[in-house]
């Protein structure tokens, strides 16, 4: 599922028996929700414990202002290994940074000096920028029109997964699907 | 008009049984109106229940209460997308398994089959009572 050239932003186990690709925009509301109710407790139960590997992708949609140049800063801060720390913190406080734009403060908040140094040059950098739009691209490809969009991979089969779904009925069908 | 209808209940039932139950649970819950419990249960028994409608409709058996059974589960799906419609809730319609979000298109498309499926509920009423009224007369002939 990753776009070819760029860097997979996955968490886990790549071998693991289930496979979940997130596509989200980080000013997003319903993206946000889905992080802090449905990701965070996933991560701690399933995919540290690798029994899922989740995949991110950067989809931010046209009518969020802001959200293009925080894609570009968390997939810059994934070159100086804190892709995670800057997706959180973009999540977290979503309703400060949307309102201001302060996209740079933000992420640069959760770096030390010289990581937040590295991070603002590459956040321009023309190649930044084409993995975000080939991660959009990517997304395109697989029928992705909005945002969170969950498509889950079990043994080959792939299943899309409804945004709004809790995260007590996903993981009830993550067990159903490891079970088998 | 009753066989269309069938052969809707009965695509409908076939994209959700194809599929584990809990994927058609989750696309109830997307809907964020339902505890838990409410969500697992309909996630269960709805694909079996449109079965049943669509085997009981295409055998026109009991159609008066089949058809008035199956405009009431259409009425609520509607109600309940126009609801999340309005809300401007981006989620998936649930009606022929994931994949299909609730848009302008797919509320007519499910509105029309509302209209559908009430529209024969009044034919299997009105035909019923007609047939009642003949046999009345008939009686009242003979005696």
């Amino acid at each position: 599922m990753a776009s070819p050239g760029a860097q997979i932003k996955g968490r886990g186990t790549p071998g693991a028996p289930v496979q979940l690709d997130v596509y989200s925009d980080y000013q997003c509301p319903a993206c946000k929700a889905l992080y802090e109710r449905t990701l965070v407790p996933l991560m701690a139960d399933y995919v540290d414990k690798g029994k899922v590997y989740l995949i991110h992708h950067e989809f931010p949609l046209p009518m969020h202002p802001h959200a293009m140049e925080a894609a570009c800063y968390a997939c810059a801060a994934s070159r100086v290994g804190k892709y995670e720390q800057a997706g959180d913190v973009l999540f977290r406080t979503q309703d400060s940074w949307a309102a201001s734009g302060k996209v740079d403060q933000t992420v640069c908040s959760v770096l030390t000096p010289m990581e937040a140094q590295k991070v603002r040059v590459l956040a321009k950098d023309p190649a930044i920028i084409a993995e975000v739009q080939q991660d959009i691209q990517a997304g395109r490809n697989a029928n992705v029109s909005a945002t969170p969009t969950l498509i889950l991979t079990h043994r080959s089969k792939q299943y899309r997964v409804p945004g709004g779904a809790s995260y007590e009925i996903l993981r009830r069908f993550i067990d159903q699907l490891l079970t088998n | 008009m009753r066989l269309i209808m069938a052969a809707v209940f009965l695509y409908a039932a076939y994209t959700k049984l194809r599929e584990p139950w809990l994927v058609f649970a989750m696309s109830i819950d997307a809907y964020q109106l339902l505890p838990q419990w409410a969500v697992l249960t309909l996630g269960r028994t709805i694909p079996w229940l449109e079965l049943l409608l669509g085997l009981l409709l295409a055998m026109g058996i009991a159609l008066r209460y089949t058809a008035a059974a199956a405009a009431i589960l259409l009425g609520v799906f509607f109600g309940i997308m126009v609801h999340a419609y309005a809300q401007g809730l981006k989620i998936d319609c649930g009606c022929f398994g994931l994949g299909e979000p609730i848009t302008a298109r797919t509320l007519l498309r499910d509105g029309l089959l509302l209209a559908a499926c009430l529209t024969l509920t009044f034919l299997a009423v009105r035909q019923r009572a007609r047939r009642f009224v003949a046999q009345e007369n008939k009686l009242a002939t003979q005696s």
